[in-house]
């Protein structure tokens, strides 16, 4: 009998729990420790930020889910990851608190065969001062967050419908931040439903990012073969955007947030203000608070863990100059290199280094978007995971293990430019590999047959469909499996 | 006007046809098919 502890319920995570449940005789174990209640398809909290949808339809109670499937469930937060037992034993466990409200507070410890560290990100509000819910922006991170976005957006458009002008700034709250994809998103949906409210020409929208130049999306940009010619997603999102008319502020740190005014620096080390009537600004991300022990019951997290909290797997970390990165720094199997039963999966894994070019300010402030990997590249590394345990599980510790690096996984996303099933619209992208591979494709580091863009109706129907689907594949339906990651 | 904003002007703006091509039902559903038929392509790609 085995026993496989998952950390955290979101798209990796619960993806993992499935396929490993799915595959696995009963006489083996699979426990989820997650501190929410509810599962969340992330992808549409931007409709929900907007007012399209509620927090009903972009989530669903795990509980049934985790019952009918024969997943043990405890709604609570990982701690303490001891990997090598304690001085009474020498399994291994995890120790949780509870978050379920007829325990909350209580702390226990489980015991593991294999662990999947899929926690996801800390939203770090607190590296910016008045960033965030509690300081003097909204977010979109969360349905609650997305829901107080959209009260302060019907309160802005109210404003306008009174004939007053109003100034919405959009954007990424940090330097280093990633997601500049759901920022870009929420934008357009924005700026759609204030052209849809008649109230367009009184409202200023601003995307604020940290991008060096728009399109590079954390993912350093891409490059398209289009009618005959290359052209580039910088090209393709400058136009929309002038199309749409939403002024863009480029290659920014944000730094403190006041009531109703933004303080940046950018690149030129100058540091300016902007002010605002409404702001969505998205937080930096960090590694959960999660602690490692050894068996003496010392701290270990360095061993585990890099700075920035994400958990070490098998990437090269060796710290190089952007011109000397390479495809092959990137991690293949997800596998800790210090217990090889402990597996780091979507955000929580601790990338090598950023893909798109790091900058700093002339005044040594870092500038630099961190790569996003989350959705079907989070889905994919929770399945191959679970796969590399399903397999030593049924053949022994001596298996290889399955592998999915973002240097060879391709995938496909869809970024809202505004909902609506006749009036909406959507960038559908495609991009092979994720990260570059400039040894393979040495003219832009990808594919240009297999990295591709389109604007328009259909791709927004994509997305609607997509939402759909990926619930559906979440709530484990009838062969939930034939839908991919 | 911001001063230090993104100078967008060299943008290539989408001329009307392309506009009410993105907005064309019979050419949209059409296009949805292909859509998604790349997107299934490119799954199988980024899933050996």
């Amino acid at each position: 009998m085995a026993r496989v502890v998952i950390l955290g319920a979101g798209i990796s995570g619960h993806t993992a729990a499935l396929h490993l449940r799915r595959s696995l005789s009963k006489k083996h174990e699979v426990i989820m420790v997650t501190p929410n209640s509810k599962w969340n398809w992330i992808p549409s909290n931007i409709w929900v930020g907007v007012g399209k949808m509620s927090t009903e339809q972009v989530t669903f109670p795990l509980a049934p889910i985790y019952k009918r499937k024969g997943i043990e469930f405890h709604q609570a937060l990982g701690t303490e990851i001891h990997p090598e037992g304690s001085t009474t034993s020498n399994k291994a466990y995890v120790t949780v608190k509870y978050t379920d409200p007829a325990r909350s507070g209580q702390i226990t410890n489980i015991d593991y065969d294999y662990l999947i560290n899929a926690t996801g990100p800390k939203l770090n509000f607190a590296a910016t001062p008045g960033l965030g819910p509690d300081g003097h922006t909204v977010s979109v991170c969360t349905p609650s967050h997305a829901i107080e976005a959209a009260d302060k957006l019907q309160e802005v458009i109210a404003l306008m419908k009174a004939g007053k002008k109003q100034r919405l700034v959009i954007g990424v709250g940090h330097g280093t931040c990633t997601c500049e994809g759901a920022a870009f998103e929420y934008a357009f949906n924005v700026e759609h439903e204030i052209r849809e409210a008649g109230v367009r020409d009184l409202a200023e929208i601003v995307y604020l990012t940290n991008e060096f130049e728009l399109g590079d999306f954390g993912v350093g940009g891409m490059t398209f073969a289009q009618r005959g010619f290359q052209t580039t997603s910088k090209l393709w999102t400058e136009s929309l955007f002038r199309e749409r008319g939403v002024t863009a502020i480029l290659e920014s740190h944000v730094e403190k947030i006041k009531p109703g005014v933004i303080h940046y620096e950018q690149l030129d080390g100058i540091k300016r203000t902007l002010d605002f009537d409404f702001a969505m600004l998205l937080p930096p991300f960090r590694g959960v608070d999660l602690k490692a022990f050894n068996k003496a019951g010392e701290d270990i997290s360095d061993k585990l863990f890099a700075p920035s909290g994400f958990m070490r797997v098998d990437a090269d970390y060796t710290p190089k100059e952007y011109e000397e990165w390479l495809a092959s720094d990137w991690p293949n199997t997800y596998q800790s290199p210090e217990y090889a039963n402990i597996f780091g999966v979507g955000i929580a894994f601790a990338p090598p280094h950023q893909i798109s070019k790091p900058r700093k300010s002339v005044t040594g402030t870092v500038i630099a978007p961190s790569p996003p990997r989350t959705g079907m590249p989070s889905g994919v590394m929770g399945k191959t995971a679970a796969l590399t345990i399903i397999d030593r599980i049924k053949n022994g510790d001596q298996r290889e293990a399955h592998e999915a690096s973002m240097a060879d996984m391709a995938a496909a996303c869809i970024a809202s430019a505004g909902s609506g099933m006749r009036s909406g619209s959507a960038a559908a992208m495609t991009m092979y590999p994720v990260v570059p591979d400039h040894v393979r494709f040495p003219e832009s580091g990808r594919s240009v047959t297999d990295t591709y863009g389109e604007l328009g109706l259909a791709a927004h129907w994509i997305k609607y469909l997509l939402h759909f689907m990926f619930i559906y594949k979440a709530k484990a339906r009838p062969f939930w499996f034939l839908i991919p990651e | 006007m911001i001063e230090n904003s993104a100078d967008l002007t060299g943008a290539p703006l989408p001329t009307k046809k392309t506009l009410k091509q993105r907005k064309n039902l019979p050419l949209q559903i059409w296009r949805f098919f292909a859509l998604n038929i790349r997107m299934v392509k490119m799954i199988m790609k980024g899933t050996h």
